[in-house]
């Protein structure tokens, strides 16, 4: 099976996040950016899937950030190959990122073949609705399941089944053809563990791989207009006392906004 | 009487003692060179360094048998038995040789009066001792005794050589004669009990006491390296090639290899790691007082230096060319004989080695197992999370690493000096605990305005400080350790001072025994409790009050056992005016709040008994009058504010820093 991964490199909200001046982006002075937690978990599914039923993972991603750090670290993981798509791409949004990581598959020595898995988080915090994935799909003109825990490949290696979680507890079992796109949501297990003297010897023997994709024409499907951190609003008052003291103002209160009627 | 000029079944007694001594010694010989041979085909360590201390060792420990003496009466009885054994394998190798050449133109050992005397004194001594150790083994056994046959066929073998001497003695005695000039008190003793024999069979029976002696101590011999009573052996050289003064590191000097990826397999220790279990006797002190083994995890350290000697004698001996009797599997030294779980309860506090009699070296062990872990990536998911945290932000908050010194902005009316910036004498290494935790942050405030009052030039790291990686480094990730070791150095080799303070006992052991900072930069690494030691004694630290409380005092595993610092936080203790009630478990015998060795970071297994932090917080509960625990390390904070809760002593007893009193003290 050839697996593909692509990971996105996003802010880190552990760090204090900074409006620019434009008003319609963070700024990049402020930010650090870090691997998107699905990513992590779409790697270890691809991982977990090689050691099930063999087959190559390759790794993709647009430059970013601390990118080549999250490379290595998928390789000493046992990735096969990272690969990365130089350029500034700041700012550009899930229509386009799907044209570029679709023309990846035209890249020389490279295409989309009859057992190529592609990987995706299933969402990302800048891109809540997953959007990658289905646009991907869409170009590639392979199907796309995404919200998926689980991936098992058929005795032919022509089909996968998957399991999509759904609310309230529900999953569900689907079955597509190879290739497709899927957009995990967690992998079987928790992303493992690797140690850093690992990462760090294979930082001095392993090279990245480039590939040059020129930028799409429109980097976004959409425009900003206004970005801002909401405003603290309302407000929370602790009520002190004893029980009956304090059921007694509960009921006042409750009276007053006209919740509770007499 | 010579006992070599006879026969026996018609074969001349030399011959015969000739064929025994020979089966003796190639038995015996055999075995040692295969544990030698095992030992030299382990990883390098250069433990021949400074042989003055290591002698000094041999002194203290072999012959002193110091730490034995830790638990009286067994102590003084193991003493005896030592110096009777050194008695009596002096004079064995001496009448071996006279027995194998009868030429030799040298007497028998018991030939001779003074000799004799030593025998009568020293197999009486002998004797009363082992049956003290029989008692105690049968009756009273304290707690993690392992109780193996072999201590009983042991036991057996030296009452029968100090009985055969003394028989020897009283039958030769009586077959010299009372006359002869040579008989001295204690012969005389032993002559008045065998008196009533004729001279001839006291002679018959002084020749059957001699083979018999003779017979037991080769059989002893070639027995010997085959038993847990190897430690004989191994021991002294166990303890010529310990480090027990850098206890503290776990650097290997001379390592050939990374040492990154661990161990998992007898030859990826290191010789002296492997040479632990040929010294163990098995007594148990080191289960007696570890903390995770009496909180009810299963790790006993006893257990892991027996399980790493059955690996070396199952994997070992058949990877040396021989296959294992049977078609018995190997069994896996890490999930097979040692389960990962016993691993991981280790919190290092250090007890199993400070009380260990033969210097065996627990910890290195252990890392060294936990290094293989990691290196596979198994580990605990909640560690795991730490791991990754820690490598991103240099802490295990999670926490930006540029808020690492927000502390400073809230609650302080001044500013603490950038270190890297402008020049200060003290650089004060303020650690993860004290600057991002909630908890601690107003006792970090506390000792920051002790410092601003007493006037000290110092400074902070700001966001160039992470986490030391004392306990990165124990948890068995040292290429993490590595990295935060850089990135300290970096911002520290910025700074200008003369000398570092740190807050965390954790963080003062790595940067004094691990960064290695004073070859570099001259640093001289103190703990806040020394540096308010010498403040009160300088007289610099000005105190406006006594505080009358009635206190007691925790000493930190790392501050303590690990650094030897006892007596600065109770100088200082006893400075500001409280009374200081010591706990029964104090100074080397301290119990460790469970927090170290990364432990803090991991999840407790269901089913502990009770936690090391709740039976410590329960002792000093138990203390009449006491109403503070006071502490010098801010994760003891955070430990024993937990406890407190969870054995429901709230409100009983205070926790407090010694910053908290301190700082009470002089405002």
């Amino acid at each position: 099976m050839d697996i593909v991964v692509f990971l996105k490199m996003v802010p880190d909200v552990v760090e204090e996040l900074v409006v620019a001046d434009t008003g319609k982006s963070l700024d990049t002075q402020f930010l650090r950016m870090k691997l998107n937690d699905p990513d992590d978990y779409s790697l270890e599914e691809a991982l977990i899937l090689k050691e099930k039923y063999g087959g190559t993972v390759t790794v993709v991603a647009m430059e970013a950030a601390e990118v080549d750090d999250v490379l290595f670290t998928a390789l000493a993981k046992g990735a096969d190959r990272i690969v990365k798509i130089p350029g500034d791409w700041t700012g550009i949004q899930a229509p386009a990122i799907a044209k570029v990581l679709a023309s990846y598959f035209s890249s020389a020595g490279r295409q989309l073949g009859p057992d190529t898995l592609v990987l995706l988080g299933s969402q990302a915090i800048d891109d809540l609705e997953g959007e990658v994935a289905p646009y991907l799909s869409e170009i590639l003109g392979a199907p796309y399941i995404g919200v998926i825990t689980g991936i098992s490949l058929d005795a032919e290696k022509k089909k996968v089944s998957v399991i999509k979680e759904f609310a309230g507890g529900l999953r569900g079992e689907f079955e597509l053809p190879l290739p497709c796109v899927i957009g995990i949501q967690a992998a079987e297990k928790p992303p493992r563990y690797v140690p850093v003297a690992k990462v760090r010897s294979i930082m001095k023997t392993a090279k990245i791989e480039t590939v040059d994709i020129a930028p799409p024409e429109i980097t976004s499907g959409v425009t900003i207009e206004k970005m801002f951190i909401p405003e603290a609003a309302g407000k929370a008052k602790m009520i002190e006392g004893e029980p009956e003291q304090i059921s007694a103002q509960i009921i006042d209160l409750l009276k007053e906004t006209g919740i509770l009627r007499r | 009487m010579d006992p070599i000029q006879i026969n026996i079944l018609g074969i001349p007694g030399l011959v015969l003692f000739w064929v025994v001594t020979i089966i003796a010694f190639v038995l015996f010989g055999k075995r040692i060179t295969k544990l030698v041979k095992l030992l030299m085909g382990a990883k390098p360590e250069n433990r021949f360094d400074n042989l003055g201390k290591r002698i000094l060792y041999l002194f203290t420990f072999v012959l002193g048998q110091k730490r034995l003496l830790h638990e009286y009466i067994i102590g003084v009885a193991h003493f005896l038995i030592f110096w009777g054994f050194l008695l009596f394998a002096g004079t064995f190798g001496w009448n071996l040789l006279k027995w194998l050449f009868p030429f030799i133109p040298i007497p028998y050992a018991d030939d001779i009066g003074i000799i004799r005397i030593f025998f009568v004194i020293f197999s009486v001594l002998v004797f009363i001792s082992l049956v003290v150790a029989t008692i105690r083994r049968v009756f009273f056994p304290p707690a993690h005794l392992q109780k193996t046959a072999d201590a009983y066929i042991i036991i057996t073998l030296i009452s029968l050589v100090v009985l055969t001497t003394l028989f020897g003695i009283g039958f030769r005695a009586v077959a010299v004669g009372h006359e002869e000039a040579s008989l001295n008190h204690a012969d005389n003793f032993l002559f008045s009990v065998f008196s009533s024999m004729s001279a001839d069979s006291a002679s018959g029976l002084f020749l059957l006491m001699m083979w018999m002696h003779q017979l037991v101590v080769l059989g002893f011999l070639a027995y010997l390296p085959y038993s847990k009573h190897l430690h004989l052996l191994a021991s002294p050289f166990g303890v010529f090639f310990s480090n027990a003064d850098r206890v503290n590191s776990l650097d290997i000097s001379d390592a050939k290899e990374e040492t990154t990826a661990g161990a998992s397999h007898w030859n990826e220790f290191t010789w002296r790691q492997l040479l632990n279990s040929f010294a163990c006797a098995e007594c148990g002190r080191c289960d007696r007082v570890c903390p995770a083994l009496t909180s009810g995890f299963k790790l006993s350290p006893r257990e892991i230096i027996h399980h790493l000697k059955e690996h070396i004698l199952e994997a070992g001996f058949s990877s040396n060319g021989k296959k294992s009797s049977g078609d018995n599997e190997i069994r896996p030294l890490i999930g097979g004989i040692i389960s990962e779980k016993d691993l991981w309860a280790c919190t290092t506090c250090l007890s199993c080695m400070d009380r260990c009699p033969v210097l065996n070296e627990h910890i290195p062990v252990i890392v060294n197992m936990r290094r293989y872990l990691v290196s596979q990536g198994t580990i605990d998911n909640t560690l795991q999370d730490v791991l990754t945290k820690m490598g991103r932000y240099g802490n295990s908050m999670g926490q930006s690493d540029r808020m690492r010194a927000k502390w400073t902005t809230q609650g302080l009316d001044f500013k603490i000096k950038d270190a890297r910036k402008e020049p200060v004498d003290y650089l004060w290494f303020v650690g993860d605990y004290a600057s991002y935790d909630s908890r601690i942050q107003d006792i970090t405030r506390k000792t920051a305005k002790v410092f601003q009052k007493v006037g000290l030039s110092y400074g902070i790291l700001y966001e160039g400080e992470r986490n030391s990686g004392n306990d990165i480094r124990r948890v068995g990730e040292e290429g993490l350790f590595d990295i935060l070791k850089e990135k300290n150095l970096q911002a520290i080799k910025q700074s200008k001072f003369s000398t570092i303070i740190t807050t965390d006992p954790h963080t003062y052991n790595t940067l004094k025994n691990e960064y290695i900072l004073n070859g570099e930069t001259n640093a001289n690494i103190i703990h806040y409790s020394e540096l308010y030691d010498q403040l009160v004694r300088s007289g610099q630290l000005k105190l406006n009050k006594k505080l009358n409380y009635t206190i007691t005092y925790h000493d930190p595993c790392y501050l303590g056992r690990y650094n030897g610092i006892y007596d600065a936080p109770r100088r200082v203790l006893k400075a500001i005016g409280t009374n200081l009630v010591e706990m029964p478990r104090n100074r080397a015998k301290s119990y460790c709040c469970g927090a170290g060795g990364g432990r803090i970071w991991m999840e407790d297994e269901p089913g502990i008994k009770e936690r090391p932090s709740e039976s410590r917080v329960r002792e000093a509960v138990s203390l009449t009058g006491v109403e503070a625990l006071v502490v010098a390390c801010p994760k003891d904070i955070v430990m024993f504010q937990d406890a407190l809760k969870t054995t429901g002593n709230e409100g009983k007893i205070g926790i407090k820093d010694i910053s908290d009193l301190v700082y009470e003290a002089i405002e």
